[in-house]
């Protein structure tokens, strides 16, 4: 087999929906970031409790970190992350193409590598976008205090955010075959590590904050502290035990017809 | 001569529904095997299982002397495959939908993919998505078919194809075979296993009840007989005879039409104390060989069971 036949295949058929999401998640990101001139004022009537759970305050760092980095954007980019992940191997499966692409002489390692490689891909894509379009206005909306490699950083950490979360539902699509299931696993997941994350401090729990994803993603500041490589090594490291727990009963189980 | 598939006890089990209870059966290199059964009768669930998209539960499946979780990989790029419900997906073309499957296999001359779509009439500019269901069909046919691999193995093939274009498959399964490729197809229609199967095997309820030349398999069964008498019989004359069945005898008693199996010798020497005017005897199409086998089922092939295929 040619060396990346499905990995091209599966991003050229998913082209269109990951230039659409990319474009529109870059948008989402350069117009909440532009909005900060008019809203650097307001962060004083947010009530302390609530300002401290959100990590904000009156720089552009912290603006950024509570609003476009904060939500909007990761969530836009995990959604891509679970979709393709869900898509990858249950998706097929379900449709019955499965059967078609594994009795060609690949393997089914090779499958889910190549699918979870496009995921990556694209993930890696739509940060790019992100940060090019934080930059595009960066001057204008007043955010020069933070530092274009600051911002990559907080860019590189948004993909490994959403290969994460693509990398569970990879994982569970291919050990359960359903992608429904899938989807389910990876949304609760998602909810209770956002939960974790924001409300830890609050409720004198720390240590449960670093049981989520979304504190390695964001709990380091990129923004003000550049790459935080430890935290990065967190999130790759979690992503391969989710693909290779997925893979490891994929390689033993039936596929569905 | 060489096994091409050699299959021993192989049992697969979902759960306590049983898919095949210890299957053996050899297919030798070069012949045309047709497997034929009902829906759910274990057909699709042999055919995955010598893919490895599934596992045994017991037994032994070998394919081209490989081993299908083993040597996978080896073994699936000697084959071709068409599933019984062949789907594929795409935005682009037809054409780049083969050549993307092409290059899973390391890659196929165009020329090739080209002489068989045109001899199928499959037009290469459609989008996948636009497909008709005969021409998906065609689709999986080339696909299986263009690295010229040692052994095909076909689930149901010709379903939704239009008898022209069944015509043409078939021909290309019988050159394939006079190429010394091995043809393993499954069916439920017997016309087309018959036109080009070397030997059939009978599977239900996942065990095979019968395996042989088409040949065989007609002189060993039931054979359709009419005979016309010049004045009125008693139909007890030839009730209870060997090998005799399905008796029937017209209102005026001079027209006896029914079956026999086996050798028809004690049904003649019965026929000679009358005077027959006419006799009339048909070989029968495998299509009845086929239902004789099913109608003497204790228990019908299960409807439920269909997801079994």
């Amino acid at each position: 087999m040619s060396a990346a036949a499905i990995l091209t295949k599966t991003l050229s058929d998913s082209r269109r929906g990951l230039i659409g999401w990319s474009v529109g998640t870059a948008l989402v990101g350069m117009v909440y970031a532009s909005t900060y001139p008019s809203q650097r004022e307001n962060v004083d009537s947010i009530p302390e409790a609530l300002r401290q759970s959100l990590n904000v305050d009156g720089t552009a760092a912290g603006y950024l970190q509570a609003s476009v980095f904060g939500i909007i954007v990761p969530l836009l980019a995990m959604i891509y992350g679970v979709t393709m992940g869900a898509r990858a191997i249950a998706g097929d499966e379900e449709s019955g193409q499965l059967d078609l692409l594994l009795a060609h002489p690949i393997t089914r390692t090779q499958l889910v590598l190549q699918r979870f490689g496009a995921l990556v891909a694209g993930a890696l894509g739509i940060s790019a976008l992100v940060w090019l379009a934080v930059l595009a206005v960066r001057g204008s909306a007043e955010l020069t205090s933070v530092s274009p490699l600051q911002f990559l950083a907080q860019c590189f950490n948004l993909a490994l955010l959403a290969i994460t979360f693509g990398a569970l539902a990879v994982g569970v699509g291919a050990a359960v075959g359903r992608r429904a299931v899938a989807l389910v696993v990876v949304a609760i997941v998602g909810v209770l590590s956002y939960t974790a994350s924001t409300f830890a401090t609050q409720i004198g729990a720390d240590w449960i904050a670093h049981l989520s994803p979304f504190h390695y993603y964001i709990g380091g500041e990129p923004l003000r502290n550049g790459f935080q490589w430890g935290d990065a090594a967190v999130l790759v490291i979690a992503s391969a035990i989710f693909v290779a727990a997925g893979l490891a009963r994929f390689n033993r189980r039936d596929i569905n017809s | 001569m060489e096994n091409v598939i050699e299959l021993r006890d192989l049992t697969k089990t979902y759960g306590t529904r049983r898919g095949l209870t210890g299957l053996t059966l050899d297919v030798v290199q070069g012949e045309v095997f047709g497997f034929l059964g009902p829906n759910g009768a274990g057909k699709s669930t042999t055919i995955r299982l010598l893919l490895d998209l599934i596992r045994p539960t017991a037994g032994r499946a070998t394919v081209l002397g490989l081993d299908p979780r083993g040597d996978g990989v080896q073994l699936r790029r000697r084959v071709g495959y068409l599933a019984g419900d062949f789907v594929c997906d795409g935005r682009q073309n037809v054409r780049a939908y083969l050549r993307f499957l092409a290059e899973l296999r390391g890659g196929v001359p165009q020329t090739r993919i080209d002489a068989l779509a045109d001899r199928l009439g499959l037009d290469q500019s459609t989008k996948i998505k636009k497909l008709s269901k005969g021409n998906r069909q065609k689709v999986g046919l080339v696909q299986a078919f263009m690295h010229t691999p040692e052994l095909l193995i076909l689930d149901e093939p010709s379903s939704g194809l239009d008898p022209l274009v069944q015509q043409a498959f078939l021909d290309m399964v019988t050159e394939a075979a006079a190429g010394g490729q091995t043809v393993f197809m499954s069916s439920h229609i017997m016309s087309e296993v018959e036109a080009v199967a070397d030997r059939v095997g009978i599977i239900r309820d996942g065990s095979l009840v019968a395996l042989d030349t088409v040949a065989n398999l007609r002189t060993g069964a039931i054979c359709d007989v009419e005979i016309t008498f010049e004045a009125s019989v008693p139909v007890s004359a030839f009730e209870g005879l060997p090998g005799v069945g399905r008796l029937h005898l017209d209102e005026a008693g001079t027209r006896l039409t029914g079956q026999i199996s086996g050798p028809p010798d004690a049904f003649i020497k019965a026929l000679a104390h009358f005077s027959v005017t006419g006799l009339r005897a048909t070989e029968p199409a495998l299509d009845e060989v086929f239902h004789a086998y099913y109608d003497g089922a204790e228990a019908a092939p299960r409807t439920d069971s269909t997801t079994l295929a």
